[in-house]
């Protein structure tokens, strides 16, 4: 049995997603209210910056006789700019807080400052409807929301989160997105594109403020730019210039003018978290839960092959072969035999095989 | 007194970063043998979230080929084994999945005492998220900078050295202060250790100045003097912090430690174990090297008069760190190795789309070809680190060049899963460059470091699995030190096998690969000119000796040492090409 990798691209489910705070906060919805992406649902109050002020060096004296001269003691507030140590009257010398905040300590001929908390505000993201409040010994967390919805997990992005309306560029998965199709009514939409962007496309989308892009593929001359966007930007098959798979390019299609929450937010390691787009959809019934992944490898599965030379192509498992073949590469693998609509079917190896669930 | 009982079948698991491997050995005959072997995605990651899920599942594929069952329903392992083959009388892991200790280094002099604390961090899974010199290069840092740059890297462990036994106090007492004020202002929960290894005569002082703002061990100076090394303390305290930190907590952990007598080791250290158990077999005049490139990591194991050198590269491996790597070094670093222009943004794309998807394995020779240049630098890396710290004596002829190895242990996926053994032998030679004669090794199953551990316990049954081939000879070989013109004859080669013998005249330059398969001996006659040397006692000395084949043949690298690789791009890749060619790549 082989349990591959698996990618999400549900037309329609019920999502759940954690809104998780940074620190624990305090929480501003209960469960069962309606939430909006822009709507702030918890708070918290992180550690601000610190300035270690070497009071002794600045005044040029040794750090032994630099009590005298300290103007402040741990606990006090300082503003900017503040006075916090003065050597001499007539012409004096003085030592400023760098910024406002509370002294923390002192010693060794230098001050401690740490700037006072910044305030954090954690937005829903998503529409739908608060299920959860996770708290654990009293302090609050975060929340769960839930919704109807589609999901389409991204392979990399760069970017943060953001929300929008849909707007489909591409006539088939396998278009270019390029500059002169982002027309000013652009202006704040998520923009789906095909098989990739063009450098004028990516500035262009830059110039009108659009609120994301989702594309199959992305040259990797485009990465370094692509990672400065202020806008998140998924890419659903990977580095390069790569056609959309045909059900994440025809379930965005089909969403075309719906408003999406996209993440870009990614982690390979330590804690995967994956990028994705989730269209929250009225449903008259509750739809089937999200199906959780890690179920072994079998025949009938929908599959993604994810290597160069079949890279992005969708199909389903007709065969798993007991013994290993020749790849490409000439190396003997185990694999899949898997129906693309070709002729005959695709034989490509366990490892590079994606079931779309 | 309790009867030991007898081990009939032992089940041994390396969890790696990316894939866990599962080996089946049993007594067949009254010898241990290599029965079975099974590999799956490792799951430390969600949905599974449980290092055990990843060992059933490889175990799946031993139980389909032989039909013995493992598991009980519970999903716990049946351990002793019972009759109508159900479970196992022996289990034994180890563990590379975890995330590595992340280490800022702090000390006076980048070339010595920070240099040595490098090298100490790199005997366990480490990486390095900042350095921080007091010696004025790149204009010092001041103590707030410095206080900044650890709260920033929020580290595991500050490793603090400096300072000759005896030498001066202040500059080390000011990086102790700066590393105990930046622990203090990090939130109590991920708070950073702090390990001194420096001047020991200031450790009282140390112990007082750091007080209950931060938790604090100590460890012999790593640099005692400007020119000894000592890092057995050091590495010691910071690999203990790693099984502490890292390993135990890694999901599931606590369930796999019940099934094994022995708790599941580091790779790394295991893998190092069996090297050193090697060496005890084979010409203890020279040294013994291991090489094991994974997925996330790199581990050269060194064995010179006994003593083991262990250096991990936690960074680097041939799907993570490459990225970084060429961010940091260029991206020709990894193209210069390849027999085909590959744009740098090119290599970036495939390095990314490798990261995105770690299980996926290369189906285009050009990702081929990509992964080996990968394995070909982290090697180099890792070696660049490790040499420093070795101590080969008699061993190393030539300083500037590798010590004479006898043999040379290779594992790692990338190594053990070519198409072709002679682009294994040829990623070794580039990146190791050994001189003499070798016998490189492949570890084809991945049993190296789960062997180690078996020499350990029971010592009789991995030299039985070593005997029934759980490692393949890969290639024999001969690497003429000297100087000549290229083409420039340099050695006369006499090979005489069963009935048949040949005779070959090697030009400098050449890399010549003679058909000697696995199983077959040869007696090499070797008479070099030129005062070339091929470690048979000196320059210009000649011998006879008697080598093995391997699946790779018997390879004369005469391209010289150091390997002079082309400036020339076009030239350069010409060059790679010509040499994939002579290997049989």
């Amino acid at each position: 049995m082989y349990y591959p990798f698996e990618t999400q691209v549900a037309p329609l489910t019920t999502v759940r997603r954690r809104r998780m705070l940074p620190a624990p906060g305090t929480v501003g919805v209960r469960i069962g209210d309606q939430v909006e992406p822009p709507q702030v649902i918890a708070h918290a109050e992180l550690p601000g910056d610190f300035r270690i002020v070497p009071v002794a060096r600045l005044l040029d004296i040794p750090a032994s006789r630099v009590n005298r001269y300290i103007r402040v003691k741990p606990g006090d507030d300082v503003q900017e700019g503040q006075v916090i140590a003065k050597r001499g009257r007539l012409f004096a010398s003085t030592v400023t807080s760098p910024f406002d905040g509370m002294v923390t300590a002192s010693g060794g001929g230098r001050i401690l400052i740490e700037a006072h908390p910044t305030a954090f505000d954690l937005r829903a993201h998503m529409y739908g409807t608060v299920s959860n409040v996770l708290q654990q010994h009293g302090q609050y967390y975060g929340v769960v929301i839930e919704t109807p919805g589609a999901v389409v997990q991204g392979a990399w992005s760069a970017g943060e989160e953001s929300f929008g309306v849909l707007k489909c560029l591409a006539e088939t998965p396998n278009d270019l997105l390029e500059a002169e199709a982002i027309d000013p009514a652009s202006h704040g939409t998520i923009l789906v594109g095909g098989r990739g962007l063009s450098d004028a496309a990516l500035e262009r989308a830059r110039q009108l403020q659009v609120r994301g892009i989702v594309v199959g593929g992305l040259s990797p001359e485009l990465v370094p730019q692509a990672e400065q966007l202020p806008f998140p930007i998924i890419v659903t098959e990977g580095i390069g210039v790569v056609p959309m798979s045909g059900p994440i390019f025809h379930l965005l299609m089909k969403n075309d003018g719906r408003e999406a929450s996209v993440n870009g937010h990614m982690q390979t390691r330590w804690g995967i978290m994956r990028p994705e787009v989730i269209i929250p959809m009225p449903a008259d019934t509750v739809p089937p839960a999200e199906r959780q992944p890690g179920a072994p490898l079998g025949i009938g599965a929908r599959v993604r092959l994810v290597r160069t030379p079949h890279a992005g192509k969708v199909g389903t498992v007709v065969a798993l072969p007991v013994h290993a073949r020749r790849i490409e590469t000439g190396i003997r693998v185990h694999g899949a035999e898997v129906d693309v609509g070709q002729e005959a079917p695709i034989f490509a190896p366990l490892a590079n095989v994606e079931v779309l669930r | 007194m309790a009867e030991e009982q007898p081990i009939g079948s032992i089940l041994l698991v390396d969890c790696g970063t990316v894939m866990t491997k599962a080996t089946l050995l049993e007594q067949v005959a009254g010898q241990y043998r290599l029965v079975a072997r099974g590999e799956a995605p490792t799951t430390v990651e969600y949905p599974w979230s449980d290092i055990a899920a990843g060992i059933r599942h490889a175990v799946d594929h031993i139980s389909a080929s032989t039909g013995r069952r493992f598991f009980e329903p519970s999903g716990d392992l049946i351990i002793p084994e019972l009759r109508g083959q159900q479970g196992i009388d022996a289990f034994a892991a180890t563990v590379s999945a975890s995330q590595p200790l992340q280490v800022v280094l702090a000390g006076l002099v980048r070339d010595l005492s920070v240099s040595s604390a490098e090298r100490a961090a790199a005997g366990t899974y480490s990486t390095i998220k900042a350095i921080l010199a007091n010696d004025g290069r790149d204009g010092g840092q001041s103590e707030g900078a410095s206080v900044h740059t650890i709260h920033d890297a929020a580290p595991d462990v500050i490793c603090i050295a400096g300072g000759v036994e005896g030498g001066a106090a202040e500059p080390v007492l000011s990086l102790v202060e700066a590393a105990t004020l930046a622990s203090s202002l990090i939130e109590q929960s991920t708070r950073p250790r702090l390990l001194f290894a420096g001047n020991s005569r200031l450790r009282q002082r140390v112990v007082q100045m750091v007080g209950k703002r931060a938790e604090l061990s100590v460890a012999d100076n790593v640099r005692p003097t400007r020119t000894e090394e000592n890092l057995l303390s050091a590495r010691a305290e910071l690999d203990q912090l790693y099984v502490q930190e890292k390993l135990e907590r890694l999901p599931g952990f606590e369930a796999v430690s019940k099934w094994s007598a022995v708790a599941p080791k580091p790779t790394a250290r295991a893998f190092g174990q069996l090297v050193q158990y090697l060496w005890r077999l084979g010409d203890s005049s020279k040294g013994i090297l291991g090489i094991d490139v994974g997925a996330a990591s790199t581990t050269v194991a060194a064995v010179f008069d006994g003593r083991l050198f262990t250096t991990i590269r936690g960074d680097l491996g041939v799907t993570f760190g490459g990225e970084r790597m060429i961010q940091e070094h260029g991206a020709e670093t990894v193209t210069r190795w390849l027999p085909e222009p590959v744009s740098a943004d090119e290599t970036r794309g495939m390095l990314i789309n490798k990261v995105i998807r770690p299980t996926s394995i290369p189906q285009d020779v050009r990702e081929l070809w990509l992964d080996q240049a990968l394995a070909r630098e982290a090697i180099r890396t890792t070696l660049e680190l490790a040499r420093p710290g070795w101590e080969p004596g008699a061993a190393q002829p030539y300083p500037h060049l590798l010590p004479l190895c006898d043999t040379i242990v290779v594992g790692g996926s990338v190594l053990a899963h070519t198409p072709r053994p002679g682009q294994a032998a040829l990623t070794v030679l580039d990146a190791l460059e050994p001189i003499g004669v070798t016998t490189l090794v492949l570890d084809t199953h991945g049993l190296a470091p789960a062997l180690g551990i078996v020499a350990e316990v029971k010592p009789l049954a991995a030299v039985e699995v070593l005997d029934s081939g759980a490692f393949v000879n890969l290639a024999t070989v001969v690497a003429p030190v000297g100087h000549a013109r290229r083409g420039e004859t340099i050695l006369r080669v006499h090979a005489t096998y069963g009935e048949g013998k040949f005779s070959v005249e090697i030009g400098y330059g050449d890399l010549e690969v003679l058909p000697l398969p696995p199983g077959q001996q040869a007696v090499l006659e070797l008479r070099p000119l030129h005062n070339f040397d091929v470690g048979l006692g000196g320059p210009g000395k000649a011998g006879k000796l008697r080598v093995n084949g391997g699946l790779a043949g018997l390879i004369i690298d005469a391209r010289g040492r150091p390997l002079h690789i082309p400036g020339n791009t076009e030239q350069r890749q010409s060059q790679m090409q010509q040499w994939l060619w002579d290997v049989g790549g």
